[in-house]
């Protein structure tokens, strides 16, 4: 078990739980990964909350509080996740401030052996697992794009990765680049506090609010799921809802869409529009090239700035595994399921999904799944090899509940929730009724 | 054990919880009382039935696990007893319940071994369907597979009853229905402490449920002479687990507060004490 953020705890739980010795290894002190505040690798911002509503986002088998509103606080999330490893006592099972740094199969594929640097004294030790869980997260290792003439730009160049609060914009000229949520975020965190602030986008994206008829627009979503409303009935339900509520985004300066609703991950961001209507926000197109004052973008307009903040997103890393073994191609890990390696039986990836919803009832069932692959392969091998023998031919296959997504590199592991945990439910069924 | 236990499925898709779900309520009354000094046994949590409260157990049970060793909780369902909610007790669902649950959970130290009686035997199901339980103890249980059977029986014994039940009063919480072996001042007192139940979730009583496997391992226990929930809805639940259930001859419905309560909760704190460490229990 590598990492104890969100994935790795649920998966460490589901193990523990199903009678299978595990331990998990996290570099840092604490869980909670990527909510973890104030660590190395954390990305979280102090103005961070959930951008989905507590229901789908929570374990289903540990609700968040009555206490805590719809959209909790990073600071909320992380009590969550510590109460949720101490319930189950998981801490004892974990190796803190422990960094693997390599991970080899060895006796033929049937065992793993796993280093780890204590970050404390620097000593490796290497340990021998039976099954190997990988659940390092894939929103740490920041995607920076080559952009013409940044190196003469005399400007501050900073990622989101390293954004932590609105200090950094004060009094300044901010160039916000990428409209993921972190980009929305950052970029009215900036209309609050900077002298001046420009956005700039590849395309133009649907802003969803946070709350539509009174509730969080996500249980509405999901309340027309249940419903079985189909694709093109919820398309035209969302767009109408848009369009009366907000109106045509063009007319604030704004990129019409170039794609259908449900085929980029959604944005939750209510304030954007606002702001930008406001003129505390210049919407510019994509950037061209920098040069010693600014940004020129593709339309040919430029921006004189002081500071560029990149919200361009995160590439999955797993350092310490060849990438063959996670049938890597190109640039991301093809698997089965989004999980299983057509590699190794006994090598598991969580948390390698971006839900159009809430992560973490999907993050307890990918835990439940890899327990119920060991436990198979366990009690009825023919049973687990069957399911993985499937690995190979379908990797790679995408759960989009029939949308297209639009290909980059932040859509490698977008996932409709509903069809994606539909997949899980199918594959944790057949391992629990052997043949 | 009986040959036959139900396989049941996993059950991940849950549109309607995402969609809909329960509202939260302002207070939940939770009696507790911990051993002294503090065990390492696990802590049990106990809900209640139909118009009953938390004082149902608080009465006998939670002081007398304590004595024994045991962290013992006991919460009263929302609009029951010193719970929010009485306000909205007439739109209350089995699903409003089930989260009251969920949520005392999440604030126990470590996962409780759950004891549900009657309706709360329903409600403890639906719980283990989705929390992984130390152990699961089922009180004269009011049955998954619907009380179609029992609504007949009590038809057949108390017409006017059902026809009460029938407008969404309540169920009568007689003296002589909950009890059989306590003097009659007693047993008039704890009748007179129940209160009102939601009609729907009366009526919920009748349904169908489905739930997915229960890896946990369960405790049964009934009463020959019930006259709510039928002996044979009580084995046909045990079975369902494939275990045998325990019988207590002699009491009514009410088996933590009926004369002889001591002996079912020693069963209870035998079956407990008993449990495998978390996490090692037979995949059923």
């Amino acid at each position: 078990m590598v990492g104890a953020g969100p994935h790795g705890l649920a998966a460490l739980k589901a193990l523990l739980q199903n009678g299978i010795e595990a331990d998990g290894f996290e570099r840092e002190s604490d869980v909670g990964g990527n909510w973890n505040f104030g660590a190395d690798n954390s990305r979280v911002y102090e103005s961070t909350h959930l951008i989905s509503s507590k229901p789908f986002t929570q374990y289903p088998d540990f609700p968040m509080p009555d206490s805590y509103p719809d959209y909790p606080s990073h600071r909320q999330v992380k009590e969550y996740f510590r109460r949720y490893a101490d319930h189950f006592g998981l801490r004892a099972r974990i190796r803190f401030s422990s960094d693997v740094v390599d991970a080899v199969p060895v006796d033929d594929g049937r065992a793993w052996d796993v280093t780890a640097r204590d970050r404390g004294t620097g000593v490796e030790t290497t340990y021998r697992y039976a099954g190997l869980v990988v659940a390092n997260g894939h929103n740490w290792s920041p995607k920076r794009p080559a952009y013409p003439g940044i190196e003469d730009f005399r400007g501050k160049v900073i990622h989101s990765a390293d954004y932590k609060d609105a200090d950094v914009l004060r009094g300044r000229r901010v160039l916000v680049v990428g409209a993921g949520n972190t980009g929305c975020d950052v970029a009215v965190e900036a209309a609050q506090n900077a002298t001046h602030t420009w956005h700039s986008t590849r395309r133009g994206y649907y802003y969803n609010p946070k709350y539509l008829t009174g509730r969080p627009s996500d249980q509405v979503a999901d309340g027309l799921l249940a419903l079985r409303v189909p694709l093109a009935v919820r398309r035209v339900l969302f767009s109408a809802s848009l369009r009366f509520a907000v109106g045509d985004l063009t007319s604030f300066g704004l990129k019409k869409p170039d794609h259908k609703f449900f085929e980029t991950h959604p944005i939750v961001n209510q304030q954007l529009v606002y702001y930008v209507s406001h003129g505390d926000i210049t919407p510019v197109d994509d950037v061209e090239r920098f040069d010693a004052d600014g940004a020129v973008f593709t339309d040919g307009s430029r921006a004189d700035v002081d500071l560029v903040v990149l919200c361009t997103g995160y590439l999955v890393s797993v350092p310490f595994l060849q990438h063959e073994w996670l049938n890597w191609d190109d640039d991301h890990p093809q698997l089965f399921l989004q999980m299983f390696t057509p590699r190794f039986d006994n090598l598991v990836v969580t948390g390698l999904i971006q839900p159009d919803s809430g992560q973490w009832t999907l993050a307890h069932w990918q835990g439940v799944l890899a327990a119920r692959v060991a436990e198979a392969l366990r009690r009825h091998p023919s049973t687990a090899r069957a399911f993985l023998s499937r690995a190979g031919a379908e990797a790679g296959r995408r759960y989009s509940a029939g949308a297209q997504y639009k290909d980059s590199t932040r859509h490698y592991y977008e996932v409709a929730h509903q069809d994606y945990l539909r997949a899980l439910q199918d594959a944790i069924r057949e391992l629990e009724a052997p043949a | 054990m009986t040959a036959n236990p139900v396989r049941r499925k996993t059950l991940a898709m849950r549109p309607w919880d995402w969609a809909f779900p329960p509202r939260p309520v302002a207070h939940r009354e939770v009696l507790s009382a911990l051993p002294d000094p503090p065990t390492d046994r696990p802590p049990l949590l106990m809900v209640h039935g139909i118009a009953h409260g938390a004082w149902c157990f608080g009465e006998n049970w939670v002081p007398a696990a304590a004595r024994a060793g045991w962290p013992a909780y006991a919460l009263s369902l929302r609009g029951h007893a010193g719970s929010g909610g009485a306000r909205h007790l007439r739109r209350t669902l089995m699903r409003d319940y089930v989260h009251d649950v969920m949520q005392t959970i999440t604030e126990l130290p470590e996962p409780p071994v759950l004891i549900g009686h009657s309706m709360g035997a329903l409600i403890a199901q639906l719980v283990a369907d989705r929390y992984p339980l130390r152990g699961l103890v089922l009180l004269t249980p009011a049955p998954l597979h619907s009380a179609m059977g029992d609504l007949v029986a009590i038809a057949r014994d108390r017409p006017a009853d059902l026809g009460r039940a029938l407008v969404g009063r309540t169920l009568s919480m007689e003296p002589d229905i909950l009890f059989e072996g306590l003097d009659p001042a007693t047993a008039r007192a704890y009748s007179d402490r129940t209160g009102t139940e939601s009609p729907l979730v009366q009526w919920e009583l009748l349904l169908r449920r489905r739930v997915g496997p229960v890896r946990c391992p369960v405790l049964v226990i009934g009463t020959p002479g019930d006259r709510l929930v039928r002996p044979a809805d009580v084995e046909r639940t045990a079975e369902s687990y494939g275990v045998e259930p325990v019988w207590f001859p002699g009491m009514g419905h009410d088996v933590m507060l009926d004369a002889g309560w001591d002996r079912v909760l020693d069963t209870v704190l035998a079956f407990a004490a008993d449990l495998p460490a978390w996490g090692t229990a037979a995949v059923r």
